[in-house]
């Protein structure tokens, strides 16, 4: 693993070296966006903060199907009076936030900006890495949901044992994760998209 | 073996569907419920100061209709869109509680469908209405039965 990561952030150096020369002349075009793209993002942070805050109102429900058993309805979805109405927040088509809340869980998905081929690799990469670690991140899912690239469930367990400002913001996270802060940190000049 | 056991009919009844505890969504009729007269709105998107109350009124919520939906959807977009920035806290303002839930349950379902500028006009909308509702108007779309 640790040698397909260094292959991989040398290829991006690479990549880096090549296009230097042609991303300099898109600079002045993107330099126009960034104040419209953070125009957005403080509103879209606080609308999905408020939804958030209302979907987290979970308790404990045993199963109605199988007895003894404890599951999470909305991944279970057996039973249409537990599943509260899904809710999608987006800041512009490509960016967005899916809410579904039951009774005793909610399922968050999130689909990051890519703008282009290389972030769409870096991204899958990245979650992917997340993905497979999914048992330390304890609210994260294996597997994101369809149309999504990163996804969270958390039930009435999780909120029991944590702050619930505390997952709210943990989410939020991976919203303002914008691939040019991570790209920033591997050295790629990235200022060109703006944020 | 014994007589009662010669048919095995009873295997294939769905026991679950006679339980009394059963949960059935409650469905009314909303045959009549046309959506917001589109005339109406038009000519009052032409005068200013707006008034957003009218696309309002009628809301299509028990129609199972999808077209009548959509329309009242595009309806309430388009006037949402209209309205100046300045001017959004005054409308929010002059709405009643269940307007404000209304126009809530608008606003997300406008999210779903994000065109050129209008999930940042919103995300606006959703930062006065949330001031006006509080959590409790987004509380009240997540557990609502019928959708707009």
């Amino acid at each position: 693993m640790s040698m397909c990561n260094s292959s991989w952030s040398q290829m991006v150096f690479y990549e880096k070296a090549h296009e230097g020369s042609r991303r300099g002349a898109d600079t002045s075009a993107f330099l126009q966006s960034p104040q419209k793209m953070t125009a957005t993002l403080r509103p879209y942070l606080n609308a999905v903060r408020a939804t958030l805050q209302a979907a987290l109102c979970l308790e404990n429900f045993s199963s109605q199907v199988v007895e003894r058993h404890n599951k999470p309805e909305v991944e279970v979805r057996s039973s249409k009076e537990l599943l509260l109405q899904p809710v999608v927040i987006s800041r512009n088509d490509k960016e967005k936030v899916l809410i579904e809340g039951s009774i005793n869980s909610v399922r968050v998905s999130i689909a990051v900006k890519q703008a282009d081929e290389i972030e769409k690799i870096l991204c899958h990469k990245f979650m992917r890495f997340m993905m497979m670690r999914a048992e330390n991140f304890f609210i994260l899912r294996r597997k994101p949901v369809e149309g999504y690239d990163i996804s969270f469930l958390i039930t009435n367990f999780h909120t029991e044992q944590m702050y619930k400002h505390k997952l709210r913001n943990s989410s939020k996270i991976f919203e303002d994760l914008s691939l040019e802060s991570f790209c920033s940190r591997l050295g790629r000049r990235c200022g060109s998209h703006g944020k | 073996m014994s007589k009662n056991t010669v048919s095995d009919r009873f295997r294939k009844v769905d026991v679950d569907e006679y339980d009394e505890n059963k949960f059935v969504d409650e469905e009314d009729g909303g045959e009549n419920q046309l959506g917001p007269d589109e005339a109406e709105v038009d000519s009052l998107i032409r005068q200013y100061p707006l008034k957003h109350s009218a696309v309002l009124k009628n809301p299509p919520i028990n129609t199972k209709n999808q077209n009548v939906k959509d329309r009242a959807e595009g309806l309430v977009l388009k006037v949402l869109t209209a309205f100046k920035s300045s001017d959004i806290e005054k409308a929010v303002q002059s709405l009643d509680k269940n307007k404000v839930d209304l126009l809530m349950k608008y606003i997300y379902k406008g999210f779903e469908r994000p065109s050129e500028n209008s999930s940042a006009v919103l995300l606006q909308w959703h930062e006065k209405a949330l001031s006006a509702g509080g959590v409790g108007s987004i509380v009240r779309v997540l557990t609502a039965r019928k959708t707009v």
